[in-house]
């Protein structure tokens, strides 16, 4: 899952200046899962923007709130067109692409981002998410036990531990594991042992070629071809 | 609830505040013959609110005094928190709010709406009962009692050591007040002589009165007396001496109070003679030991079989009996042991092995099974047209409660007939939640003895007929009744299509109630939930809401309450508290709070501090208060992690105040549990300092200008 933070509300009030009538546009899947832009999420910023405004004494806004299914499918969209009609700016509280393809599909409309997007994670507990993968494209986690060195070892490298590891903690931190002690005691769980004892070779790190696309079959007819 | 939904005058007078509520009957509720609303007005206790909760009583119960007292509390026996420790002490709650409020909440207001005379035969409980409420419907209504007074068992049965005359009477004057008509010294002998005189429907509750014979040797000598009678005599005043020993038989409550009855009349030897065991005897356990605190003796496994008056005293033969298989009624069969005989003297013999109603054949009524009269049990019509019967003479004897339920029902019935309607079965359609906890939600509920009230010391109150038991105070009234679950008013998903299945109810539940069925779908059940309010406070899709929303919404209307009179009082540096309501009588910081709030405090009541949103708080701030704080009841909370979750709301709310460089020391959270400082100093410091934020302001101001 996507995880987001939100942005502090004074970089919300600064970047909302200039728009009288915001829509405050929450998202219903990731960013509601990490308490960031869901429903509950949108109302309090929504509350919080208002304090603002009572504060630096000049209502200059209006907010209306709207939280969708999910912002990164344009057809969700469409379902709020009437009110997006009616506003100057839409502060999105989804992650990156919702914010883009609020873009996408409101030509004239400006889209504010009132999260950051950080990281792919998942929740360890109530309240605290880590991140997991890089979507570096080009999964290895057979071969480190389902553990992935390049997102969790803080140096990214293949064929770890270094000798920064202490304890099975990070040099970097005392708090943090050790990636490479985690992945050598699974597998050896695993009897895998023999895993750790190959060389991995640098992987390819000739940048990327952005902005992927994932098409499901080569017969279906893209617009902007095979790169969005 | 069932009131609100069967009938009008039943209708419960607070409004329901939303247009939804998907509260579950509870099992109390569903246990007490009336349907009395008890965990409302448990609930409205525990908030100190008492004449609120008197209102409720009030309106699921036309005597409620009667039944403070005497209610056999078949609510209690279904009581969930038995799976935790013990049940609620229901009935004292109730008698707590009546005798507090007294003859407050009283509605005597009854409009003479149709002309059609009712006439009612017995003034019993379900007779009382039916009057009262025929009489609210607007009907001319006339009672007819043999006797001189009014009551029925409640006059001539129960002895006055646990219901006072004055209760009684005072409840029977109101009967009066709403314009019943009553002849007392009138034995009914014919129905028929009833119509001639224009009555058109006719309600029978005449009672069972009749006592059980033993059917042995020597039952009808002098010295020999039967329960029903011996009471009826005590209570009518006619002052009888049973002499000192006295031997009762039976085993039902009854003999109890027959037992307890000869004590006070200065007996000094009385036993209690039962054929079964101690496992099997009907009478109220409570009752049993309050009988051997005074001194009365239980010779179980034993039944008398020969009387025999000789010189002045009943000599009493006995035999000793052991139980075998289990007869029609469920209970062992008491089989005597042969050569067990043994006899013994007494003075007097007071039997009490039951009683049946006794009809007048006259009546012309079809007569089941145990002397009672043969009803239709959805019309109450007995086999003559415009004959309608109820309470002890229909079903045996019973309870009070059952009759005066009765009675209210009987009521709706003669009102259909009499308007011609369709009679509607008025059996519950609402939803009651199950009864069973799990273990493991019962096991995560914090445990909280229950309160018994103090009753009298049993060599004071075996001297008289002085009423034995006390009313609770206010702070212990309170404390029991937050031991209340609040059954069946948990959280809801309502709106699934919101749910993010982010499993955030199922991660912050603090007795593990919501789960993922095997569809992956997030289950909440409503017959585990505790209420609390702490996933509908978190869920961050908004997907979650309290079975009875009130309980949520009211906090929007009260803070907009609380700027209305501060606008009023013109209150600046306003303060506004969000304070548990059920810790205002429980903490002495609360109760100080709300009698004298400090200057420019403005409280906003909240049913606990878990349902306190950021929002809420924000909204504070933005309506213009320049402090606020939450505080909570301290350790009196239901729950260990309270204070955990008002924490996460305070702290999100707070960072927002420092990022507006308001400054996030204006907002405190007092939780008198963990403070250190006296709470009472501490919210002192904190006005003051709110205070001095505001006058630095002010002044930069004028500055500025
Ligand atoms: C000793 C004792 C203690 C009890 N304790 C409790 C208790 O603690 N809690 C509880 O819930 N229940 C208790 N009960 C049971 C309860 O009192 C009865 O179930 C209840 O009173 C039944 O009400 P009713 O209206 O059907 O009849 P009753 O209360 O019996 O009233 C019937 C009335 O009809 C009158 N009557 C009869 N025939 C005629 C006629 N022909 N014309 C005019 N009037 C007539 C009678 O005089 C009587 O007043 C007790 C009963 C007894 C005997
Ligand atoms: S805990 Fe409260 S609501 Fe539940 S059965 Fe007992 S009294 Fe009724
Ligand atoms: S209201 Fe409280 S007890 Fe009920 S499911 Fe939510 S968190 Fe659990």
């Amino acid at each position: 899952m996507i995880i987001v933070e939100q942005k502090p509300v004074d970089e919300i009030q600064r970047m909302i200046a200039p728009y009288e009538r915001v829509l405050i546009l929450g998202c219903g899947t990731c960013v509601t899962v990490c308490n960031a832009g869901g429903e509950r999420e949108v109302s309090f910023l929504h509350d919080a923007l208002l304090l603002a405004e009572v504060e630096s004494k000049e209502i200059s806004h209006t907010f209306v709130e709207h939280t969708v299914k999910r912002q990164c499918d344009e057809e969700f969209l469409d379902l709020i067109a009437e009110e997006a009609n009616d506003v100057d700016a839409i502060l999105s509280l989804a992650c990156g692409i919702g914010a883009q393809s609020i873009a996408e599909r409101f030509p004239e409309m400006v889209v504010l981002p009132g999260v950051n997007t950080s990281f792919m994670g998942m929740a360890k507990q109530w309240g605290v998410w880590d991140e997991r993968c890089t979507a570096c494209g080009d999964c290895r986690l057979d071969d480190t036990a389902g553990i992935c060195p390049i997102t969790r070892c803080t140096k990214g490298i293949l064929n770890g531990p270094c000798a920064g590891t202490k304890n099975g903690k990070c040099e970097v931190s005392p708090e943090m594991d050790c990636a490479w002690i985690l992945i050598y005691q699974r597998l050896e769980r695993l009897g895998q042992l023999d895993k750790m004892r190959r060389y991995y070779p640098p992987r390819n790190f000739r940048p990327i070629p952005r902005p992927r696309r994932i098409m499901a079959s080569p017969s279906i007819v893209a617009v902007g071809g095979s790169h969005g | 609830m069932v009131s609100s939904k069967t009938d009008t005058l039943r209708q419960s007078s607070r409004t329901k505040e939303t247009a939804f509520d998907h509260s579950l009957m509870p099992p109390c509720q569903a246990a007490c013959p009336l349907h009395m609303e008890i965990r409302e007005y448990i609930d409205l206790i525990a908030q100190g609110k008492v004449m609120e909760a008197l209102q409720v009583i009030r309106d699921g119960n036309p005597f409620p005094s009667i039944c403070a007292y005497v209610c056999t509390h078949p609510c209690e026996e279904s009581c969930r928190r038995v799976q935790v420790d013990k049940p609620l002490a229901i009935r004292a709650l109730k008698r707590f709010a009546v005798e507090f409020g007294g003859d407050r909440m009283i509605d005597l207001e009854a409009d003479l709406k149709y002309d059609d005379k009712v006439a009612i035969v017995g003034s019993g409980p379900a007779g009382l009962g039916c009057a009262y409420y025929l009489r609210k419907l607007g009907y001319p209504v006339t009672i007819f009692e043999a006797y001189h007074e009014l009551g029925g068992m409640l006059r001539v049965g129960i002895p006055q050591y646990r219901l006072p005359r004055q209760v009684l009477d005072n409840e029977i004057q109101r009967l009066v007040q709403i314009g019943v008509e009553i002849r007392t010294n009138t034995r009914v002998v014919s129905l028929d002589l009833l119509s001639d005189m224009g009555y058109k429907a006719i309600f029978l509750t005449i009672g069972a009165h009749q006592s059980l014979r033993m059917g042995i040797e020597g039952e009808d000598s002098p010295g020999v007396i039967d329960g029903a009678t011996f009471l009826r005599e005590v209570n009518l005043g006619l002052k009888p001496s049973p002499g000192d020993k006295i031997a009762v038989v039976g085993g039902g409550n009854v003999a109890i109070d027959a037992a307890r009855t000869a004590v006070r009349l200065g007996s000094k030897n009385v036993s209690i003679l039962y054929r079964r065991s101690a496992q099997e005897i009907p009478a109220d356990p409570e009752e049993i030991e309050q009988a051997h605190q005074e001194g009365i003796e239980i010779h179980y496994l034993t039944t008398p079989t020969i009387i025999k008056r000789t010189d002045g005293h009943l000599n009493v033969t006995c035999v000793k009996m052991e139980l075998g298989e289990p007869d029609t009624s469920g209970r062992r069969r008491p089989i005597p042991i042969e050569g067990s005989e043994f006899s013994d003297e007494f003075d007097t013999v007071i039997t009490a092995i039951g009683q049946a109603p006794q009809i007048p054949q006259a009546f012309n009524l079809r007569i089941g099974r145990g002397s009672t009269i043969q009803v239709d049990p959805v019309t109450l019509t007995t086999t003559r047209a415009g004959v309608f019967a109820g309470g002890d003479a229909v079903t045996g004897p019973s309870t009070v409660t059952e009759a005066l339920a009765t009675g209210r029902k009987a009521a709706f019935r003669i009102h259909d007939y009499l308007q011609h309607k369709y009679p509607k079965d008025d059996q519950d359609k609402d939803e009651v939640i199950s009864g069973e906890l799990l273990s493991k939600t019962a096991e995560s509920i914090k445990t909280r003895s229950r309160q018994d009230p103090e009753v009298v010391s049993p060599k004071t109150r075996s001297k008289d007929f002085r009423p034995i038991e006390k009313v609770y105070n206010w702070g212990i009234a309170v404390a029991e009744a937050r031991r209340c679950l609040r059954c069946g008013m948990g959280a809801e998903i309502l709106f699934q299509d919101k749910c993010a299945s982010c499993l955030t109810c199922l991660r912050v539940c603090p007795y593990g109630v919501p789960f993922l069925d095997e569809t992956g779908t997030i289950q909440i059940p409503a017959d585990q939930c505790q209420a609390c309010g702490i996933c509908v406070t978190e869920c961050p899709a908004g997907a979650i809401v309290l079975r009875k929303p009130y309980d949520r919404s009211h906090i929007s209307d009260a803070l907009a309450h609380a700027f209305r009179q501060a606008t009023e009082t013109k209150t600046s540096p306003l303060i506004i508290g969000f304070c548990c309501q059920y810790g205002l009588y429980g903490t002495g910081l609360l109760s100080g709070f709300w009698r004298q709030a400090k200057a420019g405090v403005q409280i906003v009541p909240v049913l606990c501090v878990a349902k306190v949103e950021g929002q809420h708080l924000l909204r504070a701030f933005e309506m213009g208060a320049k402090g606020v704080f939450v505080a909570g009841c301290g350790e009196m909370c239901a729950r260990d992690k309270t204070s955990f979750w008002v924490n996460q709301q305070i702290e999100k709310v707070r960072k927002v105040l420092d990022q507006l460089g308001m400054g996030s020391e204006r907002l405190q959270f007092f939780d008198p549990s963990v403070m250190e400082e006296d709470p009472t100093a501490a919210l002192d410091q904190f006005t003051e300092q709110i205070g001095g934020l505001y006058l630095d302001s002010l002044l930069k101001q004028e500055v500025k200008s």
